[in-house]
């Protein structure tokens, strides 16, 4: 399942859902705000305290921010 | 081979001129396409309270756009963020706008691409970017939750972008390297609380730390003084530039990087106009772009009643 992390305030967390819904990819939203173990592991995941959004398929390769290219390579779009 | 498709208006950019162009262009039945390369609201979709646009006593910035989009897309307009622009053509007809998927044939095309804020102009803001230096209050200040805070700029929005880091700072610096130009309102609000240290005249000269941002090196202009702050975070607001890299090649630009227009938003090239920040003028307000993006529409309709 993509995990999309997130903060709810953040306008390029709403684009990046927004493509993931345009491709029909199912994802599971993670507000790091909201949600601190959410937060520890995107920490943990990126080395960068609360950077969002990110977008990972396999909780080891991720992308940071909104970059189509790399969410296409990512998730093989 | 990329698929072309005829459309009445294309519009490039979906701020606020953008998209209240694509709202009524929609009314007008015409067959509208918005482009957008970055968030849909612009600048706007960063802006926590709006306090100055009229019908609203305060109003999120993203709310307000969400508003609007949905306006436009009522009236039959499509937005599309992800298939970016490469390249444009205008002195043709139709005019053509090339994106990485398809190729876009327009009778008229309005321009809002709107601005973009500008960097810190420091060789070590890339070794920091993201790592203490931030251009996203709504995105990253609430990292920064009972941490030492920076604001660097003056105008309006480094001072609303100030008062609304306060709620996570525990002590916040303004720096700008003159005066402040921020309204009234903003400023008193901001020196009214506690936590804020307004330093002006000031100029930051070098970002510091390891791994991530620990302290900016300031310089006092007037006593010549040279100190270093201890920060966890600065954020950036130090002005923005016109989003006109696309068009140099098409039409003249200004001195500053912006479109030549007059209030009617007509360009030099016939059918192509120019709505809103982007466009050379004294104000650039947020009601200011809603009335670009009216009239550009109105007139770019006129253009295609005669066309036809």
């Amino acid at each position: 399942m993509v995990k999309v992390y997130t903060i709810q305030s953040c306008p390029w967390c709403h684009k990046v859902k927004r493509y993931l819904k345009s491709k029909d990819v199912e994802f599971e939203e993670l507000d790091i705000e909201k949600d601190a173990a959410a937060r520890e592991a995107c920490k943990k995941l990126t080395g960068m305290d609360w950077a969002v959004p990110v977008t990972t398929i396999d909780g080891e390769h991720y992308v940071i921010d909104f970059d189509k290219e790399a969410l296409d390579d990512l998730l093989c779009l | 081979m990329k698929e072309r498709i005829h459309k009445d208006v294309v519009i490039i950019g979906a701020g606020m001129a953008g998209l209240t162009a694509a709202l009524y262009c929609g009314r007008m039945n015409l067959d509208t396409l918005v482009l957008e390369n970055g968030i849909i609201g612009g600048q706007i979709a960063n802006a926590v309270a709006i306090e100055n646009y009229p019908g609203f006593e305060s109003v999120n910035g993203g709310d307000l756009i969400s508003t609007v989009q949905r306006q436009a897309e009522n009236f039959g307009a499509t937005i599309d963020e992800f298939d970016e622009i490469e390249r444009v053509t205008l002195k043709t007809s139709p005019k053509l706008i090339e994106t990485q998927e398809k190729i876009y044939e327009a009778d008229a095309v309005i321009i809002a691409s709107g601005m973009n804020r500008r960097k810190l102009p420091l060789p070590e803001e890339k070794k920091f970017a993201g790592r203490g230096v931030h251009y996203c209050e709504l995105c990253d200040g609430h990292a920064y939750d009972g941490k030492i805070i920076a604001v660097a700029g003056g105008g309006n929005a480094a001072v609303d972008a100030a008062n609304f880091l306060t709620k996570y700072a525990s002590k916040l610096y303004l720096i700008h390297r003159s005066e402040l130009r921020a309204d009234e309102f903003s400023q008193r609000r901001l020196r009214g609380n506690d936590k804020v240290t307004i330093l002006l005249q000031t100029e930051i000269k070098a970002l510091r730390g390891d791994k991530r941002l620990e302290s900016v090196e300031v310089l006092d202009k007037k006593s010549g003084e040279t100190k270093t702050l201890a920060v966890d975070g600065i954020f950036v607001n130090i002005g923005v530039e016109p989003n006109t890299a696309l068009f140099k090649d098409e039409l003249k630009l200004t001195a500053s990087g912006r479109i030549p227009a007059g209030e009617d938003c007509r360009t030099e090239i016939s059918g192509v106009f120019a709505a809103g920040d982007v466009r050379e003028k004294e104000f650039r307000q947020l009601t200011t772009a809603a009335s670009d993006g009216t009239t550009a529409a109105l007139v770019a309709e006129k253009y295609l009643a005669k066309l036809r």
